[in-house]
């Protein structure tokens, strides 16, 4: 964990510009306003459903959190092709890749957890293995999976190249993801939005609602990509000039020694070509 | 950047930051078998139930020989008209592609239930009824209004009540 102390060793970090400082910031409070409403909107304001009654609040929250778990996975293996791609291939997405990977995992737990308090009501079950809920599961498990692989040790090039191909291989459960409710018998409904007509099976405020929780949700991993990002390119840094300074250090020892050695009066050293008897 | 060899020949806890690499990495190891032996797990399950997670009623029925007395999962829709409760049991008929079948569950149905719903029951076929301990509601990916006018219904009483009119009617 990095505290103030470590940063405290870090070279000044280059000066950010006005408009990244104020446009980070504003990213943050806008994604805070947007999911504020729409819990407000959600709760307060509107409609039950003519089937669910009040348990339809919670899709003003699941299908968002669970788009963003998407949009994360796919923002790593987008980062994973620009680093195993040579023209673009720079450390910055392979710090991209982990950082949305990482928050693709805390939305994907939050998907499982809010589904699971969703499907109790409605279906009567908190869990049960049909295609969407097992393939949401094995999503999870193969990004921990991914994430757990960065933190092998080993030559960063290599590091980042596996890690690379992990991430694209953890991705093809995305599309099985989605898709499973369509290919196979499932007790999870089809999607609401995202149909294969991309026609909305929501109208009205609820609609507007829901699209609102996606924007908010959307802006929120914006904000949090971007600070991921930046502890993780401080820690980077931490490591390196922990690295170089210790270096540094053993060098400056190593010298000493050898002019103390050098300085040191020869009558304590036996002349050369004589046996000690 | 140093190379890693010059950083283990001239750091002086080299010999301790080996042993704590290979510490890590036998911990990887261990978490990397965790983790396999999870995808593993879930993909087992995902082969054997999630890829054929429920018969409708009209594919049960045809392959009734088939399936004998074992236990798997039925879909179709609760026939309207036909739900009896009893002291131990609700009784229904299921059905699908104009195929009927008559349950009887054991269980407790849950909240969402009632005629006209699809829903998914585990259990198996014994003499001409299905018998469920299980009924799962599937709901459908529509989200409908219940008082779609709600909200211009509230908001009329309350401007009537601003131009001083207060004998508005309460909304169905």
């Amino acid at each position: 964990m990095i505290t103030s102390k470590h940063l405290d060793r870090l070279s000044p970090p280059k000066q950010r510009s006005k408009v990244e400082r104020y446009g980070v910031a504003l990213l943050g409070a806008l994604s805070l306003l947007g999911i504020a409403a729409t819990v407000w909107l959600g709760l307060w304001v509107t409609p039950p459903d003519v089937n669910m009654g009040q348990l339809v609040r919670l899709v003003y929250v699941h299908p968002p959190v669970a788009w963003v778990a998407y949009l994360a996975f796919g923002v790593a293996a987008a980062a994973s092709i620009a680093y195993l791609w040579k023209r673009t291939r720079s450390p910055f997405w392979d710090r991209v890749a982990g950082a949305s990977a990482e928050i693709g995992v805390v939305f994907c737990a939050l998907t499982l957890i809010s589904g699971s308090i969703w499907g109790r009501p409605t279906w009567g079950v908190w869990w049960t293995w049909d295609a969407r809920l097992t393939s949401t599961a094995l999503l999870f498990v193969l990004f921990l999976g991914y994430l757990a692989l960065r933190k092998v040790p080993g030559n960063p090039e290599a590091r980042y190249k596996r890690s690379a191909i992990a991430a694209l291989i953890a991705f093809l459960d995305v599309p099985v993801d989605h898709f499973s409710v369509l290919w196979w018998h499932t007790l999870h409904q089809p999607p609401t939005v995202l149909d294969a007509g991309l026609t909305p099976h929501i109208h009205g405020i609820m609609a507007w609602t829901l699209l609102l929780g996606f924007c908010s949700f959307t802006l929120g991993f914006a904000w949090l990509l971007v600070q991921r990002y930046r502890v993780e390119s401080m820690r980077q840094q931490l490591d390196e000039e922990s690295l170089t300074a210790s270096l540094a250090e053993r060098r400056a020892e190593a010298d000493a020694t050898a002019d103390a050695e050098a300085d040191a009066p020869t009558s304590t050293r036996p002349p050369v070509g004589t046996i000690a008897r | 950047m140093p190379g890693n060899a010059d950083a283990a020949r001239l750091l002086p806890g080299a010999a301790a930051m080996s042993a704590h690499r290979r510490s890590m990495v036998r911990k990887l190891v261990v978490v990397g078998v965790v983790l396999a032996g999870a995808i593993g797990f879930l993909l087992f399950k995902g082969i054997g139930s999630a890829l054929n997670y429920y018969e409708t009623v009209s594919q049960a029925v045809a392959s009734r020989a088939q399936l004998g007395s074992s236990t798997f999962r039925l879909e179709g829709k609760v026939v309207p008209g036909t739900l009896h409760e009893t002291a131990s049991a609700v009784d229904f008929a299921l059905e699908s592609n104009g195929v009927k079948q008559d349950i009887v569950d054991h269980g407790s149905p849950p909240q969402l239930f009632r005629p006209g719903v699809h829903v998914v029951l585990v259990g198996h076929f014994q003499g001409l009824n299905f018998v469920s301990d299980r009924i799962m509601v599937k709901h459908s990916a529509n989200y409908i209004a219940e008082h779609p006018n709600r909200v211009a219904h509230q908001s009329a009483p309350s401007r009537s009540r601003a131009r001083g009119a207060g004998n508005h009617q309460p909304p169905a």
